[in-house]
């Protein structure tokens, strides 16, 4: 995870390199330390590094590095002949390397050819069975190839092995959300939420999928949810407000007729403050909404 | 006893600060040397599998009261089933695991060899000369008092019995020296290089990742906690937070 004082540091490097400061290398390590996605911008100044002889020679030994880094935007950005440029140089250099079969790999994928990009990553598998980054090579191409079944099987196999990745969780959440698998993206989400407990987003996410479930009782656990989504977020986050109003009116449909006792009367002012506070804020933002939302909430508490 | 003994400059200047010098450029000596002989891990499935269950079981310990009853319970029965849990070493395999496991990899043996053979040799052959060349003269003042016991360990060349024990033979100053350069290290080789003799003969000691230990410690831990969900505590502090809020 970037760091806010890494986060402003990139930034300004990032507006010192644009305007024609000096400081290019620094950015383009910094970017490679954080692993972040800045293409176009490291794509057009490592060119114009590696294009300049002088400063290519005085980067020494790390100009391969910035080969590689350059190839990989460039791939990104589309501009696949300079991809193809920046492997051919590795290539030579480093004729037998597993790291620029890599590469290879990755710029077969870019151009759309798939098997042989499937049949590049599955021999460098063979190498090497324990490579994360292949793995989640090949979940990728499942992925662009519109084949989400398929990105889930490999996922899972993944995930058997390593299945203290946090990252693949989150795609495997979002996959079966897509896919509707709701109980599936339920159990991606516990974990994530195991793995950052204070993280406001996975609270708010693992409510929508119970909310979208349904149910009394998962209603009931979307309601807490959302109430921990706005403790973590100091109440400024609207979606989960607006969950909070939702909850309580469906839970009111559903429980019309059972016994009141059952339903917990953990925080009974809970909706209605929500209420108070959603208009407050589209007072303050969106002044010419409110009448929606008003008229919304008056038709979820009658219901 | 208290008597003050005027060293020779000639003494700082062709013993203590050669031998600084002497093992400073040693120990960087031993670090490109083990660098070259690395060989590369190849990391086991096997291996790798465990230590993600490892973290994983620990994430559910650490997170366990943010998930509902019935999702903890599920996961701590996939982990300490009986059967087919993941953190369960059956009792046979639990016993000779350490022990077999290191001495049958060969590559492990080797690996241990290497790395005992690379911290001994230098350090023998270094204790050896400063044996041979400095010995049998008085090679510092230390500067605080120091009772009769330290006398055998801190003058062993000297002979004397009335030599105050502050002064010391060069011998301590390699000791010294042994346990000292760690901070000189890490300036010259980088900060996680700095790997001097005494972390060295701790690693000596402990060896690799025990596996099954660690598992059944991460069974009984999961075994241990009661699940008492915190979600209904967030309703009343969300409540709080909005009135707050909205006041």
């Amino acid at each position: 995870m970037v760091t806010k004082t890494e986060e402003t540091q990139l930034n300004e490097l990032e507006n010192q390199v644009e305007n024609g400061g000096g400081g290019v290398w620094e950015y383009l390590c910094l970017v490679r330390k954080l692993k972040v996605r800045r293409s176009e911008i490291v794509l057009k100044h490592g060119l114009s590094i590696l294009n300049d002889p002088g400063k290519r020679s005085a980067l020494g030994p790390d100009e391969w590095t910035l080969y590689e880094q350059v190839a990989i935007a460039a791939m990104d950005c589309q501009s696949l002949a300079v991809a193809q440029n920046c492997i051919k140089v590795l290539q030579k250099k480093f004729p037998e390397s597993k790291r620029v079969g890599k590469q290879e790999a990755l710029l077969l994928e870019a151009k759309g050819m798939w098997e042989e990009a499937e049949k590049a990553y599955t021999s460098l598998l063979e190498d090497n069975p324990l490579d994360q980054v292949i793995h989640k090579r090949k979940v990728a191409m499942a992925k662009s190839q519109g084949k989400p079944s398929l990105a889930i099987e490999h996922l899972n196999k993944y995930l058997e092995v390593f299945m203290a990745d946090h990252d693949a969780w989150r795609e495997l959440a979002e996959i079966y959300v897509s896919l509707q698998m709701y109980k599936q993206a339920a159990f991606c989400y516990e974990e994530l939420i195991l793995t950052q407990p204070t993280l406001p987003l996975y609270h708010l996410a693992y409510a929508d999928v119970l909310y979208t479930i349904g149910g009394l009782e998962n209603l009931v656990a979307a309601r807490k949810y959302y109430a921990a989504t706005i403790d973590l977020t100091g109440g400024k986050s609207t979606r989960a407000l607006l969950g909070i109003c939702l909850c309580g009116s469906a839970i009111a449909q559903l429980s019309k007729g059972r016994n009141k006792e059952d339903k917990d009367m953990a925080a009974p002012e809970l909706q209605s403050l929500a209420a108070t506070a959603l208009e407050k804020e589209y007072k303050q933002k969106a002044p010419a909404k409110l009448n929606l939302l008003t008229s919304a909430l008056r038709s979820l508490k009658i219901s | 006893m208290a008597e003050d003994l005027v060293l020779d400059t000639a003494i700082r200047d062709w013993v203590l600060i050669p031998l600084s010098v002497v093992m400073v450029l040693i120990g960087i000596l031993r670090y490109f040397v083990s660098k070259l002989m690395r060989s590369s891990p190849t990391p086991d499935a096997k291996m790798v599998k465990e230590g993600q269950v490892v973290i994983r079981a620990r994430n559910l310990k650490i997170g366990a009261n943010f998930i509902p009853p019935k999702s903890f319970r599920a996961r701590r029965f996939y982990f300490s089933n009986e059967e087919n849990g993941l953190l369960h070493v059956p009792k046979d395999q639990a016993a000779q695991n350490p022990q077999a496991q290191m001495f049958s990899d060969p590559n492990m043996a080797m690996d241990m060899m290497k790395k005992n053979l690379s911290m001994i040799i230098p350090q023998t052959l270094t204790y050896a000369w400063v044996n041979f060349f400095f010995s049998g003269f008085v090679a510092a003042k230390i500067p605080f008092p120091l009772t009769q016991r330290f006398r055998s360990m801190l003058q062993n060349g000297i002979d004397l019995s009335t030599v105050d024990v502050s002064y010391v033979s060069s011998r301590s100053w390699y000791f010294l020296n042994l346990f000292g350069l760690r901070g000189l290290f890490s300036l010259i080789l980088g900060d996680e290089n700095a790997i001097d003799d005494t972390q060295r003969m701790m690693q000596m000691g402990g060896f690799g990742f025990d596996a099954s230990k660690s598992l059944s410690a991460e069974k009984d831990g999961l075994d241990i906690i009661q699940h008492e969900w915190a979600l209904p505590r967030f309703e009343h502090r969300a409540e709080s937070v909005l009135r707050k809020l909205v006041q």
